[in-house]
């Protein structure tokens, strides 16, 4: 075989590694839809079920792409998702003003997220170290709040009729659409989503290229605030109360989701925007499939055992691709 | 005729889009030292890697003493008789050394419950290092602690204490000062004597051919010519490496220190811990500044705090225009560039493309208003360093882990002069690259120089230290010891001394 035909040959597969996610999601969008009308069920009310599961995680982790990009990982999102939509919920019973609520919600949510990267810049120490004690602590305060105000199980809640006119697919579509594209945009168009990807890629290098560290990983955070206060409004859209255990999953499920959306688990150079959003409804779409093809007793145990071996599946082989790639040193 | 230690038959490799080897025939001898020479890309190190278990080849057969030889890993080809010492860094660091020199071995160091008796790895590790000659490491030390020259003989000590029965050495030379390229040499000859074999790859003519027994050109993935040492001849081993005469000057061709008025950057009174001592220089715009010295006399950290890299403990680093160097930000502000000595950890991003390499430094040169990114620019921006520099390569996205070492340094060459450094500072800067690569860099800095661009140059190769400074200043522990004008009369031996 000549140089060209190889180049050809690597550049097939390199399209087609870069379109599997999304032939991933397309395939599992048809097997959720044989299998839903195999059983006789409702089409229109999984979808329904879907989407609004798969919105807030597509949201929440789309912010979380640029904390990713940096190799770094931030397992308190859920648990920053369920602080801000907690104290959303409290500062509207105290004030009904929808307008403070929303204000609240987004100031928490960055707040939360600010803290960690800060926190791991002044002590020195792995960022997702500082989240993992941030989870903690955040899940501890929105659990005392919520059962001091309104009990463990019933949680607090704003009324329905509050958000009902929100509570729909076309507001909830713009609210994704508007914040993709503006990360989209960050990503791919301006000096920062460049810099971030080349920082995940080699930080020593990237300092040695004029590369702020601190500064762009705390752009990344406050874009993952942003997603994660979007992401708490949008739960609370969806249903207007909250327990403590509202969101508990979102942290790993991020993870999960942009990986099946063909992201590097190291973050980088390649990482895409467009992870979030075909990981996160994959994943979504993955979960309902073994729900439906699963006996519902043990139903969740065997449908996180798939997922996990999907998980180390994507990752070793995306890991594999690269390693062929190496020249040796 | 004697028969090989090893013989390997129609190897053929690829990576990704490139050819590495395309059906390669290699023997190895009892008693010889085959050096291995080529361009970068040539496909050295992929053959000697696979020979030593690195990787697979995809089609062809080897033979280790007649019998088929396929080792699945370097640790079990090590275990059989080949090992390897590799081009870049090929310790762990985070561990001592001894863990290093017996990393998978630890269980022949049993301790109380199950645990390992540090002190007797430690005391055994000590041995190995002295025996190669190393004396001022002990294995305790954490690997972290030393710096890449004595990684490299932690590395040598690892894969002569297994005694080999092949030692493939590559491109390790350019990591070593003099003292540690003796002991090299001297291990190499030990092996020879001892009717074993060594493959040795370098960029270095001279060296190659006073060490040497028998040659081997490599050239785009073939074998081009053997030599054996009494065919020795340095311009038919260059033309079989690049396949044409060398033309144009290889160093600087005038003899006259020159540069212009104005000042570029002063480092005032340096301090760093034991590295640095006071140390002050000046460069002028349009000038070649040579920093030369043995390994650890403190050049090294010298470029870095030029960068801003590194704070000095006192003194400062001011530009002509009177800006002080607080951090590398500034530096690229001031169109500062730096290219390191450790190529592939602080001046490449290896898992990103030939693009995302080049664009990252000189965003501000295409961005629109210095924020937005267009393709279309970049593309424009990123196609003409490829061009000038001529890096060879499959296209702009090909990833830079998959170019050769001397391409590599192309792209780091690229990245800072694209964007129109002003002063560079390059540290080994032709470490690991060919000499067609050598030359094209060597005329590149005399464009630049006549540019009216100021270079720092820290090498530890006097030839090109003299060939190429305008003015050439010597350090030893620390502090500047001589300051030598650019002269044709500039001998090595009147250099040496204020070296050591």
């Amino acid at each position: 075989m000549d140089n060209e035909a190889i180049l050809r040959k690597y550049k097939r597969r390199q399209r087609l590694i870069d379109i599997l996610p999304v032939v991933a999601l397309a395939a599992l969008f048809a097997i959720l839809v044989i299998t839903v009308q195999s059983k006789g069920y409702r089409l229109d009310m999984y979808l329904k079920i879907i989407f609004n599961e798969g919105v807030v995680l597509a949201v929440v982790a789309t912010g979380a792409v640029f904390i990713y990009t940096l190799g770094s990982f931030d397992i308190s999102l859920g648990a920053s998702t369920l602080f801000s939509a907690t104290l959303g919920v409290m500062t509207y019973n105290a004030t009904e003003s929808l307008a403070l609520m929303i204000l609240v919600i987004f100031g928490v949510a960055v707040g939360c997220s600010l803290l960690s990267s800060v926190l791991a810049s002044m002590f020195h120490i792995p960022v997702f170290v500082t989240t993992v004690a941030m989870m903690s602590v955040l899940s501890a305060i929105a659990a005392q709040i919520i059962t001091t105000n309104g009990g463990a199980l019933g949680g607090i809640s704003i009324p329905s009729a509050l958000v009902k006119p929100l509570d729909n697919m076309g507001f909830k579509i713009a609210v994704l659409a508007v914040f993709w594209l503006l990360c989209f945009f960050v990503f791919d168009f301006t000096k920062i989503g460049r810099k971030q990807k080349f920082l995940g890629g080699n930080p020593v290098c990237a300092q040695l290229t004029g590369i702020q560290v601190n500064k762009y990983a705390i752009i990344a955070f406050v874009m993952a605030g942003i997603g994660v206060g979007l992401g708490a409004f949008l739960t609370l859209i969806y249903t207007p109360s909250v327990t403590a255990t509202t969101a508990g999953s979102i942290g790993m499920n991020i993870l999960v989701a942009i990986v099946f959306g063909g992201m590097p688990i190291s973050g980088g150079p390649r990482s895409r925007i467009y992870s979030a959003l075909v990981g996160g409804f994959s994943y979504i779409l993955l979960n309902n499939i073994l729900k439906l093809l699963i006996d519902s007793n043990v139903g969740y145990g065997v449908s996180q055992i798939v997922s996990a071996v999907f998980f180390l599946a994507v990752v070793y082989v995306t890991s594999l691709n690269y390693r062929s790639q190496t020249l040796p040193r | 005729m004697k028969t090989p230690i090893l013989e390997m038959k129609h190897i053929r490799k690829t990576f990704a889009s490139t050819v590495a080897l395309g059906d390669v025939d290699l023997s190895v001898y009892p008693g010889e030292i085959r050096g291995l020479i080529g361009e970068n890309g040539s496909g050295k190190s992929t053959i000697s890697s696979i020979a030593a278990g690195m990787q697979k080849a995809d089609s062809g057969e080897m033979l280790y003493h007649g019998e088929a030889w396929d080792p699945d890993s370097m640790i079990e080809a090590l275990s059989k008789g080949i090992g390897m010492i590799v081009q870049e860094s090929g310790t762990i660091q985070g561990v001592s050394v001894a863990e290093n020199l017996f990393l998978g071995e630890t269980k022949q160091f049993p301790g109380k419950l199950g645990t390992i008796d540090r002190k007797a790895m430690n005391a055994k590790a000590d041995e190995a290092l002295q025996a190669i000659g190393v004396k001022n490491v002990s294995g305790a030390t954490p690997m972290g602690a030393l710096d890449f020259q004595t990684r490299k003989l932690v590395e040598i000590a690892k894969v002569v204490m297994k005694d080999p029965e092949i030692l493939v050495v590559d491109e390790t030379t350019t990591a070593l000062s003099q003292e540690g390229r003796s002991i090299l040499y001297a291990l190499m000859k030990k092996l020879r004597d001892e009717g074993k074999a060594v493959l040795f790859i370098s960029h270095d003519l001279d060296e190659i051919m006073e060490v040497c027994d028998t040659l081997t050109v490599l050239r785009d993935g073939a074998i081009i010519r053997h030599f054996t040492k009494d065919g020795f001849d340095a311009d038919a081993i260059r033309t079989s490496m690049i396949g044409r005469e060398l033309e144009g000057d290889y160093y600087r061709s005038d003899y006259t220190p020159s540069h212009l008025e104005e000042i570029a950057v002063r480092a005032e009174h340096i301090s760093l811990g034991e590295a640095l001592q006071d140390v002050s220089i000046t460069v002028h715009k349009g000038e070649i500044v040579g920093i030369g010295g043995l390994s650890h006399c403190g050049m090294h950290p010298l470029g870095k705090i030029l960068f801003g890299a590194v704070r000095p403990d006192s003194g400062q680093v001011v530009t002509g225009g009177g800006v002080k160097i607080t951090g590398e930000a500034v530096a690229m502000k001031e169109n500062f560039g730096y290219v390191s000595k450790d190529r592939d950890v602080e001046s490449l991003s290896l898992s990103a493309s030939i693009r995302d390499n080049i664009a990252i430094a000189g965003m501000e040169q295409y961005a629109v208003n210095n924020f937005l990114m267009l393709s279309s620019r970049e593309k424009v921006y990123v196609d003409r360093q490829i061009a000038d520099l001529s890096i060879k390569c499959a296209d702009r996205d090909q990833q830079v882990s998959q170019l050769s070492g001397g391409n590599k340094q192309k792209v780091v060459f690229g990245k800072w002069i694209g964007r129109g450094s002003e002063v560079l500072i390059l540290d080994c800067p032709t470490r690991g690259v060919d000499i067609g690569v050598k030359r094209a860099m060597y005329q590149l800095m005399t464009e630049l120089k006549n540019e009216g661009k100021s270079i720092v140059m820290i090498s530890e190769e006097m030839p090109e230290l003299m060939g190429m400074s305008d003015r050439l200043i010597i350090m030893k522990d620390g502090k500047i010891t001589h300051e030598f004008a650019r002269s044709a009369s500039l001998s090595d031996a009147e250099i040496i001394q204020y070296m050591i």
